[in-house]
């Protein structure tokens, strides 16, 4: 009897896959080595010494603190702003997708450069909210809005190319059948793209949660897992960072695991 | 009249796809509305259910015109060529979404469809026929002033086309709800409709009862879309009764007049399945010469070709030789003529 079609593609003596599976066994393997490299160094005792530390549980805490609520606010803006852009037609659409995606392209500490010459404390914007006691820079609020400008986009384009896949035509059923436009969104559109948007959460989660780069910038104290890995290292060297490092690996490999059972990265993301 | 279309146009960009379309629809009818692919049906729908906003013309419905109502406030349900049941909702959720206030429960109209037993699955555990009448109960459970089916068959293999189809004239008695069938399937449109509207390029080619319009099409475009036909070239030789001069061969319709001056070269649309091979002597009829035979099942599709090289399809229960010279027979009732620029216009 002969296999199934799919085990036969997937057989890997197949001669067509050969030569892009060895290219592609290199980069599995430039991908896996700093993994296992790193994890090797240390067993499960050190990590939990490391994290105990004082300036590492702030760090923990204020990491735990400040992503979660740049991922809300990403969401709640993000995914309204996705929906348009799926359903929308308008001028200067492809103006605004660039703006979405452009926190993504520019390097981090860049993107914290342009933040500070908005909010900054020398800005009107920024001294007014200092003034007010809600300082934009150098606070939590501040690691918040480093985290939101490039974590952000994830759950934009993520979550348009969820919506663009659901068939208008289930909009349309819905309407016919007596609800409104938002009770559509709410009932229909939000379901049905559900995978791509819960993917798109749990992405900008990861990043905001080991965002560096653009942090530095806004709000080097109060120090979050990132920032303090930094700190570590300077002061301490490769085996110094360990304990928080695995820390944000571990949350990572959480996301990828939870993205993996409830969430869908669509195949292709339109543009 | 519960629905009327008053001169529906609508425009994409530069092409015109529906085009100054008028018909009416009368409580508990079932209107066809056919015709082929790309021809405007699915725009006109789109219109009637609020989905899209018409560049020219008004929609009315119970009198009110409702052409800038959202499709929510027009009650006008929708069953599409693809499935669109919420496949995060079980069948019973799906028919409860829509459900009106005093139309009755979720049971009565899963037990109108036969879905009692599926009332807990999602749509991804039914069958094709099954997701096709979940998606049925769906929209007569809003009630509907007029309920839409947008190619509700074309998605299904022939056989349980065949069963869909029969189910829909069922539930449209049983309910006697108003009903606008679009299908660019003529059987399906005959089998069903209590009235045909046939459509061609965006606008409107015929209105009438199914069997009125196959056998007395109003235009060239209906005679060759509404069931099978061939056509031959003749010219009115006579007017009273009818003479057709095909070649050399004068042809009598001793029952037929027509309004045409002697003289018009005329394009006939003929049935191939009302076409005699070795036809009785009292029926008019042309030398011909079987070309091809191509056995059909039921039939024989014979293809033969006249003294002037104009070639007729016949359908007949035998099988004739090819190359031996015969005789095919034209009964004057089902052929239908049109002048031959007519014709010619509206041969795509």
């Amino acid at each position: 009897m002969s296999r199934p079609l799919l085990s036969r593609l997937r057989r890997p003596d197949q001669p067509a896959l050969l030569v892009p599976a060895i290219l592609g066994g290199l980069f599995v393997c430039y991908s896996a080595l700093p993994f296992v490299a790193f994890v090797s160094r240390t067993g499960i005792d050190n990590v939990v010494a490391g994290l105990s530390t004082p300036a590492a549980r702030v760090a923990v805490r204020n990491s735990l603190l400040t992503a979660p609520v740049a991922t809300l606010v990403a969401t709640v803006f993000g995914v309204p702003l996705a929906y348009v852009l799926a359903r929308g037609s308008f001028p200067g659409k492809r103006v605004i997708e660039l703006l979405v995606v452009l926190p993504l392209v520019v390097p981090p500490v860049v993107g914290g450069a342009m933040l500070l010459t908005a909010v900054g404390q020398f800005t009107p914007i920024g001294a007014a909210a200092a003034a007010a006691g809600v300082p934009l820079t150098d606070s939590l609020l501040g690691v918040v809005l480093a985290q939101t400008f490039v974590a952000g986009p994830f759950v934009v384009i993520t979550s348009r190319a969820g919506f663009a896949a659901v068939d208008r035509r289930f909009e349309q059923a819905s309407r016919s059948l007596g609800y409104g436009p938002l009770a559509t969104v709410w009932n229909v559109s939000l379901p049905l793209a559900r995978g791509a948007i819960i993917a798109g959460i749990m992405l900008t989660f990861a990043r905001a949660l080991g965002e560096f780069g653009a942090t530095l910038m806004v709000a080097y104290n109060p120090r979050t897992m990132p920032t303090q890995i930094w700190v570590a290292f300077i002061g301490g060297g490769i085996d110094a960072i360990i304990p928080l490092g695995v820390a944000l690996l571990s949350v990572a490999v959480v996301v990828l695991a939870v993205i993996q059972r409830f969430g869908r990265v669509p195949p292709v993301i339109e543009w | 009249m519960i629905l009327e279309l008053d001169g529906l146009g609508h425009r994409y960009d530069t092409e015109q796809a529906v085009d100054t379309v008028s018909f009416g629809i009368a409580d508990g009818e079932l209107l066809g509305l056919l015709g082929p692919s790309g021809c405007g049906k699915t725009t006109i729908v789109q219109a009637i259910a609020g989905h899209l906003q018409p560049t020219a013309g008004r929609v009315r419905l119970r009198g009110t015109d409702v052409t800038t109502d959202p499709p929510e406030s027009r009650h006008v349900a929708v069953v599409f060529q693809q499935s669109t049941l919420f496949d995060h909702m079980t069948v019973a959720d799906n028919v409860a979404y829509g459900l009106a206030a005093d139309a009755g429960t979720v049971a009565d109209f899963l037990d109108l469809v036969s879905l009692t037993d599926q009332q807990s699955a999602y749509p991804a555990e039914l069958s094709g026929g099954q997701q096709r009448r979940a998606e049925l109960a769906r929209a007569l459970s809003t009630d509907p002033d007029v309920l839409l089916l947008d190619e509700p068959l074309s998605a299904l293999d022939r056989a349980l086309r065949t069963e869909i189809r029969a189910e829909i004239g069922r539930l449209q008695r049983e309910t006697g709800v108003t009903t606008l069938f679009v299908t660019h399937d003529q059987s399906d449109a005959m089998a069903l409709a209590d009235r045909l509207v046939v459509m061609d390029n965006g606008a409107v080619a015929g209105v009438g009862e199914p069997r009125t319009l196959y056998a007395s099409p109003p235009t060239p475009f209906v005679a060759d879309f509404l069931g099978r036909s061939t056509t031959l070239q003749a010219t009115v030789s006579d007017q009273q009764p009818l003479t057709l001069r095909v070649d050399d061969t004068r042809l009598g319709f001793d029952a037929r007049r027509t309004a045409l001056p002697t003289g018009t070269p005329v394009t006939c649309y003929l049935r191939p399945s009302d076409l005699r091979l070795q036809p009785s002597p009292e029926l008019p009829s042309l030398p011909c010469e079987p070309v091809d035979v191509v056995d059909a099942g039921r039939h024989y599709d014979v293809t033969v070709a006249l003294d002037t090289g104009e070639r007729l399809l016949v359908e007949s229960q035998t099988q004739p030789p090819v190359g031996t010279a015969t005789q095919v027979g034209i009964p004057q009732a089902t052929m239908s003529i049109f002048p031959a620029d007519e014709g010619a216009a509206n041969d795509q």
